[in-house]
């Protein structure tokens, strides 16, 4: 009796040290292949192949290097200088004031948030580029155009305007959760709404704000799309097109050279991710004085304060929402445009007739939605048996979890995919699996781990130890509770997950980019490789589906009540 | 017979010492409640009992089986360990009715079909509650939830069955009917019930059995009336009943005295005490009574104001630096007052 209780309590622990073991050889497998090879002359498969600095020496005296390092600097820093200051400015409207419409703005704001940086900088290329229909339709009116997108400057701008939502949703959330008394005290010592906002709501919010931050600047080091796009025709490169690119300088794979820069790359970004790490112990510390009594009574704007507002926030919604979706949607139906051009005129759907006949295009977009509606549900069973091996596991275990979960998002997509590349061409029992869709949802499950995860978490918390307390007095072992209870109680927060996740997975095209061969096109990486032939109907079209799935996708996870918000 | 044995559970959460070797016994047919205030342990204790909490030492057995041996490295899971617990918040399963809600012990114990319904229906006939069997927890009041979750604890027919404040989420009426009716339910089962409160009334009302616990030890266990008349310590006398705390001197081999005060009582405590120190007494309100003039042990007091309760009057009452309340029927005019002291009802305690 005594001895079979003790095989039941480990049966769980059993289970818990299965799971986490699992997760850490899927993680550190390829992170760890990176850091090898970048100690190496050649090809780890290389027999040749020796230990050496050489791939050090060679990039850390590159002076191609240090300048991607400096733009990527500049860039990420720049991003964070744009969102922070404005997503915190639409916090501050939507979260704390009576603005009239913001129930349906909310999920208008977030929209630059689902889409691909790719699809994105793709719009505004053709908007805003240097033949756009917006720069066309400024030259033929005033006969100039005073922008230029293909500029630091310029993707820095666009960088931070699709970053906004970004900051929105971690400022907001602290907002809400603030009292109203303070504000209202200021306001009844005589300050306005604005000063309210500066001298009140903003302090009160301040570890939000580093958070948010933190949280762009580590984006913005690990952003590919934009960089690619907007950057690669003016010959501005960052770290993670140097790494794109560094094959074609060489000619033949330089696996090693590329193994130091991502080396170097995670070197800035897992501080960083440490540093959230810590941010968030503290502010969960903080939000814990607001108390759940709070009452949020919204600040009148009153009518000129309304007109403001509205002005400020339409303002950024075409620039950051109606320029690039607006320029793809009548790309992908015009097959001519130009200075002179009615484009009512060469209204088409060849575009889509040829995305349905050329095979690796109609191939791209039923894998997608493979990959994203089977896929992220397979990604969510698996997140959700990580979040129970994880759940009110306080021993050493739980924290290499923890640690497990939060490296990925150090890793930026193109390395993780580059890394599994590495592992599926040479684990031998891997390499079948290669050319198949396993290769891409494995990387994905690992780009997805640290946002899921983070759901998966939240939902489970919401299930009161009571209840799995009661059922364990009752009779139910560990993995029986689980079955009958928690996953019961929390099936509409995984329905919920799975929808966000689905999100992830479409529109997801860095990951690819290694990975990706004939069979296993997605549409993201398509619209990468097309870039290089510039076949900008193919991209046209590609992005409209890609913009039409993701707005399916938000839809549906809107109608089930998905939680943006952490 | 004995159905649960607890003995000598130590128990440490994060550098505090929660339980310092707390042990007592419990049998079939009686119920014992664990009063205390809050942060005595008294949950702490439950749950380890229930296995929800791994105590670093001592032994519990329940009907006879070893559950948890700290030396020998025994600890069975809760599921293992034949209990029924009753949750302060009911903790009923949301997704499920009442009726599978109640039936899910059985299921797991492979009893279902005919005879499951059969046991689930009885049960919740006999707690009046037959009717809404298919109803959610949402969908039902406060009291009708807390008699759900004592049908889930209890269909099973669990060795123990464990209360957690079983009747703190109820208002005050239900309360004292709960009271009563599980009293009776678990005397007409005759199983073993131990049941965590921090309210006396309910302890002494309920329970055949009561453990007093401060910080994590049992300082005074016995029949309510025991416990309730016989305090053994200081804590014990003054965290039962309504009091009234005399601080004087030790003016005689049973007596306490300050300026101008004195009065004949009994020495309970457990330390010697010499004349001269510092004492204090403690005399419950229900045994002071106003009286005509001086007697035995009467004191000439002060009534300050005389504050209506509803069934009773309340009395201020000082003399110099003494203050007493005390209860009456009627209402008095403030005044000189004689009031009486029983002996036996000044229980001295050094200080």
């Amino acid at each position: 009796m005594a001895t079979g209780g003790i095989a039941r309590r480990s049966e769980g622990q059993v289970y818990r040290v299965a799971v986490i073991a699992a997760l850490v050889l899927v993680v550190m497998t390829p992170v760890g292949l990176i850091l090898y090879q970048s100690f190496l002359d050649a090809p780890f498969f290389d027999k040749t192949a020796r230990l050496s600095l050489e791939a050090y020496d060679y990039v850390l005296t590159d002076p191609d290097f240090w300048t991607a390092l400096g733009s990527t600097a500049l860039f990420a820093v720049g991003l964070v200088a744009v969102a922070v200051p404005l997503g915190a400015m639409l916090a501050f409207l939507l979260a704390r004031t009576d603005l009239v419409g913001k129930r349906w703005l909310e999920p208008v704001a977030l929209v630059p948030m689902f889409l691909s940086s790719i699809v994105l900088a793709f719009g505004y290329t053709v908007a805003i580029g240097p033949s756009g229909f917006v720069s066309l339709w400024m030259k033929e009116t005033f006969g100039f155009k005073p922008w230029s997108i293909y500029s630091l400057g310029g993707m820095i701008l666009i960088g931070g305007l699709s970053h906004v939502p970004n900051v929105y949703l971690y400022v907001s959330s602290a907002m809400r959760s603030l009292p109203s008394d303070l504000e209202e005290a200021a306001r009844a010592a005589g300050a306005n709404i604005w000063r309210v906002s500066l001298d009140v709501t903003l302090p009160m919010v301040l570890p939000s704000l580093i958070f948010a931050a933190a949280l762009n600047l580590l984006l913005g080091f690990e952003t590919f799309g934009i960089p690619l796009v907007l950057g690669d025709p003016s010959g501005i490169v960052v770290l993670t097109t140097y790494i794109y690119k560094v094959n074609g300088i060489f000619g033949t794979p330089t696996y090693h050279v590329m193994a130091v820069v991502a080396v170097c790359l995670i070197l800035i970004t897992l501080p960083l991710v440490y540093f959230q790490r810590l941010l968030l112990r503290n502010s969960r510390r903080y939000a814990a004085v607001g108390g759940k009594g709070a009452r949020a009574t919204p600040l009148r704007l009153g009518p000129s304060g309304q007109v403001i507002a509205w002005g400020l926030i339409a303002l950024w919604l075409v620039v950051s929402v109606a320029l690039p979706i607006g320029g793809i949607t009548v790309r992908a139906f015009v097959d001519s445009w130009g200075e002179g051009v009615r484009l009512r005129d060469h209204l088409t759907l060849a575009h889509f007739a040829h995305l349905l006949d050329t095979p690796s295009l109609y191939r791209g977009i039923v894998n997608t939605l493979v990959l994203s509606v089977v896929g992220g549900a397979l990604a969510v069973a698996i997140y959700l048996a990580i979040g129970l091996a994880g759940h009110r596991n306080k021993g050493a275990s739980g924290a290499v979890l923890d640690y497990m979960v939060l490296l990925p998002r150090a890793l930026p997509g193109i390395i993780i995919g580059l890394a599994f590349f590495w592992v599926f061409l040479f684990v031998p029992f891997l390499t079948p699996f290669r050319p198949t869709l396993v290769s891409l949802f494995v990387a994905y499950t690992v780009v997805g781990l640290s946002y899921g995860l983070r759901i998966i978490q939240a939902t489970l918390m919401q299930v009161a130890p009571e209840l799995e307390e009661s059922s364990r007095t009752t009779g139910a072992s560990r993995g029986r509770t689980w079955r009958d209870t928690v996953i019961p109680i929390i099936r509409p927060g995984l329905v919920g997950a799975w929808s966000l996740i689905m999100i992830v997975f479409l529109r997801e095209y860095a990951t690819g980019v290694y990975l990706m061969g004939v069979g296993t096109e997605v549409v993201g990486t398509l619209m990468v490789s097309l870039l290089t032939s510039g076949s900008m109907d193919q991209i046209a079209a590609l992005a409209f589906l890609s913009i039409l799935f993701t707005a399916l996708g938000l839809g549906f996870a809107l109608r089930l009540g998905a939680r943006i918000h952490d | 017979m004995t159905d649960l044995s607890v003995s000598s559970v130590e128990k440490w959460l994060g550098g505090n010492h929660i339980l310092r070797g707390a042990s007592f016994e419990a049998n079939k047919g009686t119920i014992v409640a664990l009063l205390g205030a809050s942060g005595s342990g008294k949950t702490t204790l439950l749950r380890c009992i229930a296995g929800l909490e791994q105590p670093e030492g001592g032994r519990i057995e329940i009907g006879g089986n070893v559950v948890l041996n700290a030396e020998q490295g025994i600890a069975l899971p809760p599921e293992k360990r034949n209990i029924g617990l009753v949750f302060q918040s009911y903790a009923l399963w949301p997704h499920r009715n009442v009726f599978d809600n109640v039936a899910y012990g059985l299921k797991l114990r492979g009893v279902v079909g005919e005879e499951a319904r059969v046991r689930v229906m009885a049960i919740l006939e006999k707690l009046g509650l037959g009717h809404l069997s298919e109803r959610f927890p949402d969908q039902l009041s406060g009291g009708q939830q807390q008699r759900v979750a004592i049908c889930r604890a209890l269909v099973y027919e669990p060795r123990v069955l464990l209360m957690d404040e079983p009747l703190s989420n109820l208002d005050a009426k239900l309360r004292e009917d709960a009271r009563y009716w599980i009293r009776k339910l678990i005397l007409e089962l005759g199983i073993c019930a131990i049941m965590v409160t921090h309210d006396q009334a309910e302890a002494l009302a309920m329970a055949d059995h009561v453990l007093l616990l401060e910080s994590g030890v049992i300082i005074q266990s016995g029949s309510p009336i025991e416990i309730y008349s016989q305090p053994a310590t200081f804590y014990a006398a003054d965290f039962l009943g309504a009091n009234n705390v005399l601080r004087g001197k030790l003016t005689g081999a049973g007596a306490i005295g300050g300026e101008g005060w004195s009065l004949e009582g009994v020495v309970r405590e457990t330390r010697p005490l010499a004349l001269g120190d510092e004492a204090r007494a403690v005399v419950r309100t229900e045994r002071i009574s106003i009286v005509d003039g001086p007697g035995e042990n009467h004191v000439q007091m002060q009534l300050d104001a005389c504050l209506y309760l509803g069934s009773a009057w309340e009395y201020r009452l000082t003399r110099g630096g003494l203050a007493m309340k005390a209860h009456g029927v009627q209402q008095l005019a403030p005044g000189e007052v004689w009031c009486a002291v029983p002996r036996d009802a000044v229980w001295i305690f050094g200080l």
